[in-house]
């Protein structure tokens, strides 16, 4: 049970020292938060009520003590590679999806005994342990966890607490509509009075991992490369160090495109597109999306395709401005993906979609005003050279790489504001607004400098009124009328002005008057200064020191589950029962909110004993 | 590819199977050098270091070396207190230097204060940084640490916490305390609570972590008073995310940078839990974190494998129950590598294979061609002071394992494929002598060789193979028992590729030895080998438990070895270098 059991001795203790001054609580908190530590603990070197908070992301790990204000260790999950823990897809191949799940157990393992073992330097025998665990964080994952957290590091109590309500308790709050945009995915998720409505939850795959092959596919359009100066006693150097090259693609290691993201990109503002920007054009083609599809070499030298052609591509921007068509929204989604097609693709659709990403790049070029930098990367193996190239990155790319993520239109991959408001239609009426009026963002691409801000610009265009109604009226056709455009999000029109982001760092303020009632959305920027992507972990630190973290699971009681698994392995040691960590029998101890929220039935008179025990 | 190798099993992570297939890429963590593993007496049983259990012995600071005492760990929170800190920029060693002193221009004043003059900082002798361009100076050289401890107080992200704190407590208590009377007086309390919001709420409070119960009186009352709904007051943080600017000053810092030296890396950034700048200027410097000094236990009977000396400065162990001083040491080599005598003399006895081919073949790394027949050599090194008799046993491959196979580039119908190779090993067991001191010294190899019989040698042609190797008994021997030196003993294998073989030759082999031993512990031996596959049959005929018997007992031990010969080349060798690029 989640009922702290510290007398509440402790607690008017701490209320009753830290009257005014935060600096004096902070400074005797610091050294130690929970003063029994002293007086009975002494041999521990942390109290046992300090739990170990983890925050296993499928790329970033974050790791400490509760009651502490910042995370001990962060670190990378993956491997150099960087390629995530898990994916959005298991393999569907059995003999594949066992291999993937031992690789996964192993290297979750390794990770799980490193935040003991070489972050925390502490003896896992000892600590209870939170696992923050994101939503929709697959079963056989967490089952996995829970197994090496028990078996191999024999920890006393583990507890799984949803990241969405960590979050939301960082910034001091119990309710509230939460948006996580991790790696993998973004996904929203209402929390009212700190239940977590889990079937609202929204997702959309944009996040991350989409943003990074968006910058790598950007940059190998766009980029340029100078490859380092050949060995010295090469005679033609001189020439060959002004040359220019296109981006080879094994320059662009994954390191590379992340070194990009996280440290050159940032999100641009909003932009309104100018009249030339905007000549509608019915054309459009599709472009599949290639995930991995970066190992060739494309030659930059675009031919000066028509331009028009593709100016559809970008056409959500442009109905923002005047009309939207009904079908310009799915039209729009074409260009999201900057993709590099293969050398083997048909030359046609190979101009087409340089001609479509040139004149994206020339419109994003317009709008941005983001210095053009050289950043030095390692050339590739093959090419020789001395010392390290140098890759040129267009500034536009930098600032409007994340447009891809602010992209709406398609039905499957929803932009990151819509997914908040696909999020609010799904919420009942009567919790909308409060929902509306606070939005977290948490994650670690909201990271990104100008996240928020835009993402409440986002939110805004997407909830704008459709100005001008019939743009292109129906010439010839009958006099029936044309139905009126689709209008997704009518229903939350209403709510424009109560929408604010609890940590805006730039929360709009003078532009609600237009609104009936600008007083509403003061809640906009008043959340404390945690980084978004810390907020989870925050929470996690704070519900621990709170004792609340989660129904616990002690270790007795999943031995005691597991116990099937225990008999086999005692009938000898060379069986050949089948019954390795992958098989699908998961321990039904852990608690998880897809397991079904009411027992079948009524339940029992005795429920809360049961659960208390 | 690199040298060939062995690998010994551990078999915690999948306790209850056989070894996994040793070319699956998730097998690599079965699969140590057996200079990582540890060795558990009691259970007799090799232990690694993915399922010792650890514990921290002592904590030292890596720069000086200082024991930290534990009461002080927590709260320096893991960090060196003294004065030991890192360069946030290329994370080398900081030092402490003075100030220029104030009038150098004579150059005499250079040794007025060894010390230096007071507003000290701390330098990179790497990269240059210096703590005063981020304002932080000391006044006194030493205890740095204490003199920054202050602004790491005064955190606002701690600050805010414990707000947070103040902000959750009396909630919590007040929903523990009416829950726990819920709990107690539930029937008597709740007149408002019909059986069907009961169990919603026991539902809700059980399934969702950290809430309390649904109480209909405290929602009812704040529902009067409409207040809030969320049953709590509104949390006014310390510092609003928009008062500190941060954000956008990064925007405008990024849009203007010129090279991306400007913006830490997220690495330098994501321990801040509190948005900062990005600025590579804003960072501070790093305390150095604690390094500790562990001993590690058996997972299961909880005896210490092995324990470091407390001291900082020691690099002995106490206590230190490693694998090497319990299993033979293995090794192996590849003879057609070695452009020595002895390979040229057994040249003629590989049909079909040229030693020149394969020495001048492009890579220098082993690479083996399909096709053809290499032999190899195991040697085996007794560590202990008694003879051991081993008998290895290479298991064939199973067979749908290569349909996993990461290189696996071969024919359409990869389920019906045999494994691409077969290895030919001795199956008769075979001796190693004790490990004796003199032999360091001694060169008299063949000293006690003989001086318990091998028995079993003398079958040595009755070599049955494995795997369908060609037999080849007659010729000159490389496959058998080759040469015994001193406590090694060297076996030969012979390896037989198929002609369209790909991919690595690793293979897995059960070493069984026997040995005597002659330290009777007390405990009983039977029951520990319950998760493992190294098996421990003791003899049936020398009793375990009685204390009387006066023979050594005969103990087997079993364990599985991966061996990797290395990859195989395509036959067409321009092929198989592009393929490999």
């Amino acid at each position: 049970m989640s009922v702290p059991s510290t007398p509440s001795k402790r607690l008017t203790l701490d209320t009753a020292t830290t009257p005014t001054t935060s600096r004096v609580a902070a400074t005797s908190s610091t050294v130690h938060s929970s003063p029994h530590y002293q007086t009975t603990r002494r041999h521990s070197l942390y109290g046992t009520e300090d739990r170990i908070v983890i925050d296993p992301g499928s790329r970033i790990w974050k790791v400490g003590f509760s009651g502490e204000g910042r995370p001990r260790d962060v670190f990378f999950g993956d491997g150099q590679d960087g390629v995530p823990l898990w994916g959005l897809t298991r393999a569907t191949n059995q003999l594949d999806r066992e291999e993937e799940d031992r690789a996964l157990q192993a290297m979750l393992q390794e990770r799980l005994r490193a935040v003991f073992h070489d972050s925390l330097l502490t003896d896992p025998k000892s600590r209870r342990v939170i696992v923050i665990e994101h939503p929709l964080l697959p079963l056989y994952i967490k089952d996995m966890m829970a197994r090496i957290l028990f078996t191999n590091l024999q920890v006393p109590f583990v507890s799984f607490a949803p990241s969405h309500l960590l979050s939301l308790l960082a910034v001091g709050r119990i309710t509230g509509l939460v948006l996580d945009c991790g790696h993998l995915e973004s996904a929203v998720l209402p929390i009212f009075a700190s239940r977590p409505l889990f079937h609202h939850l929204k997702t959309t795959p944009l996040a991350g991992a989409r943003l990074t092959e968006h910058i790598r596919s950007l940059v190998l359009l766009f980029g340029k490369y100078t490859p380092p100066p050949p060995a010295l006693p090469a005679p033609r150097s001189a020439a060959a160090i002004q040359r220019q090259t296109s981006v080879p693609a094994e320059a662009l290691t994954n390191a590379v495109v992340e070194e990009i993201k996280t440290r050159v990109c940032l999100v641009g503002k909003a932009f309104e597109l100018s009249a030339e920007d905007s000549r509608p054009s019915q054309q459009q083609h599709v472009t599949p999306y290639h995930a991995s599809s970066n190992d060739d070499v494309i030659d930059v030298d675009h031919p000066s395709s028509d331009a028009a052609q593709s100016e559809s591509e970008f056409s959500r921007v442009s109905m923002d401005v005047d009309s939207p068509a009904p079908g310009s929204r799915v039209a729009s989604s074409s260009y999201s993906m900057v993709s590099i097609e293969d050398s083997q693709g048909t030359s046609s659709s190979h101009l087409g979609e340089h001609g479509g990403s040139q004149v994206l790049a020339d419109l994003y070029k317009r709008h941005s005003t983001a210095s053009d930098i050289k950043m030095p990367v390692a050339p590739p193996a093959s090419s020789g050279g001395l010392g390290r190239g140098v890759l040129m990155i267009p500034g536009w790319i930098r600032e409007r790489a994340a447009e891809v993520l602010f992209d709406g239109g398609d039905v499957d991959e929803v932009s990151v504001a819509e997914v908040i408001l696909e999020s609010l239609l799904k919420v009942p009426v009567d919790l909308r607004k409060t929902m509306a009026s606070a939005i977290l963002v948490v994650g670690g691409t909201p990271m990104m400098p100008g996240f928020i801000p835009r993402l409440h610009a986002e939110i805004a265009r997407a909830l704008a009124i459709p100005s001008s109604p019939q743009p292109q009226p129906s010439k010839n056709r009958k006099a029936r009328p044309r139905p009126p455009p689709y209008d997704r999000y009518a229903p939350l029109r209403q709510l424009l002005p109560h929408f604010a982001i609890l940590n805006n760092p730039d929360p709009p303020k003078a532009e609600k008057v237009s609104g009936p009632s600008q007083k509403k959305s003061t809640a906009a920027g008043k959340a404390p200064a945690f980084t978004p992507a810390c907020m989870a972990w925050v929470g996690g630190s704070l519900a621990g020191s709170l004792k609340t973290g989660g129904v616990e699971i002690p270790r007795e009681k999943w031995e005691e589950a597991d116990v099937r698994e225990e008999v086999e392995t005692e009938d000898g040691a060379v069986t050949t029962v089948p019954s390795s960590p992958t098989s699908q029998v998961y321990n039904k101890v852990l608690p998880d909110w897809t397991r079904g929220p009411l027992p079948i039935g009524a339940p029992a008179a005795n429920a809360h004993v049961q659960a208390q025990a | 590819m690199s040298a060939p190798s062995l690998k010994i099993y551990c078999p915690c992570l999948d306790p209850n199977s056989l070894p996994p297939p040793p070319n699956l890429p998730s097998s690599s963590h079965s699969y140590h050098e057996i200079h990582d593993l540890y060795f558990c007496e009691e259970c007799d049983l090799i232990r690694c270091n993915r399922c010792v259990s650890v514990e921290v012995s002592g904590y030292y600071c890596p720069n000086c070396l200082f024991e930290v005492p534990s009461a002080s760990v927590r709260g320096e929170k893991n960090r060196c207190a003294r004065n030991c800190f890192l360069c946030p920029s290329c994370k080398n060693t900081l030092i402490v230097v003075p100030s220029d002193p104030p009038e150098s221009a004579d150059g005499r004043i250079m040794t007025i204060n060894t010390l230096g003059d007071p507003p000290f900082f701390l330098y990179c002798s790497h990269c240059r940084w210096d703590s005063a361009e981020v304002g932080i100076t000391f006044e006194k050289p030493t205890s740095l640490a204490n003199q920054l401890q202050k602004h790491e107080d005064s955190a606002p992200d701690s600050l805010e916490f414990e707000r947070l704190k103040e902000h959750f407590e009396p909630f919590i208590r007040a929903s523990s305390a009416s829950s726990s009377a819920s709990h107690h007086l539930r029937t008597a309390q709740h007149v408002h609570s019909n059986p069907i919001t009961a169990a919603a709420s026991d539902a809700l409070s059980r399934d969702v972590p950290g809430v309390s119960k649904y109480n209909p009186l405290s929602r009812s009352r704040v529902g009067r008073d409409k207040s809030n709904r969320d049953e709590m007051p509104e949390y006014r943080s310390r510092m609003d995310v928009s008062l500190t600017g941060s954000d956008t000053a990064n925007v405008q810092h990024l849009l203007m940078i010129e090279s991306p030296d400007e913006i830490a890396t997220l690495e330098q950034r994501w321990i801040n839990s509190w948005t900062s700048s990005v600025l590579v200027n804003d960072l501070k410097p790093l305390r150095i974190p604690l390094h500790s000094k562990k001993s590690k236990r058996c997972p299961t009977c909880r005896h210490i494998l092995i324990k470091p000396e407390q001291k900082p400065q020691s690099v002995r162990f106490k206590i230190k129950i490693a694998a090497t001083g319990y299993l033979p040491l293995m090794a192996i080599s590849l003879p057609f590598l070695n452009n020595n005598l002895a390979t040229t003399a057994k040249r003629s006895t590989r049909p079909g294979a040229t030693w020149e081919e394969d020495r001048n073949s492009p890579s220098i790394n082993p690479v083996m061609f399909g096709g053809r027949t290499y032999p190899f050599v195991l040697s085996f090194t007794n560590p202990m002071y008694d003879p051991i008799q081993i008998r290895i046993n290479a298991l064939r491959s199973p067979v749908s394992t290569t349909t996993v196979q990461t290189d696996e580039t071969g024919p359409a119908q990869p389920e019906k494929r045999r494994p691409p190779f077969a290895i030919t090993l001795p199956t008769y067991a075979f001796s190693v002598a004790a490990f004796a001191e003199a032999w360091e010294y001694d060169e008299d190899d063949d000293m006690i060789e003989d001086e318990h019989a091998d028995l079993v040698d003398d079958r040595r042609h009755a070599s049955a193979s494995t795997n369908s190797g060609p037999a080849r008994g007659g010729k000159a021997k490389t496959v058998g028992v080759l040469e015994k030196k001193a406590n090694t003993t060297f076996i030969g294998g012979e390896v037989v590729i198929g002609k369209e073989a790909q991919g690595d030759v690793k293979f897995l082999t059960m070493v069984t030895f026997t040995y005597r031993n002659d330290t009777v512990d007390e405990v009983d031996l039977g029951d520990e080998d319950g998760d493992g596959s190294p098996v421990r049959t003791t003899n049936p005929s020398s009793s375990v438990l009685g204390g009387a018997n006066k023979q050594p007992e005969i103990r087997t031990f079993s364990y599985y070895v991966v061996v990797d010969l290395g990859r195989i080349a395509q036959r067409n060798v321009e092929g198989s270098i592009d393929e490999r690029r």
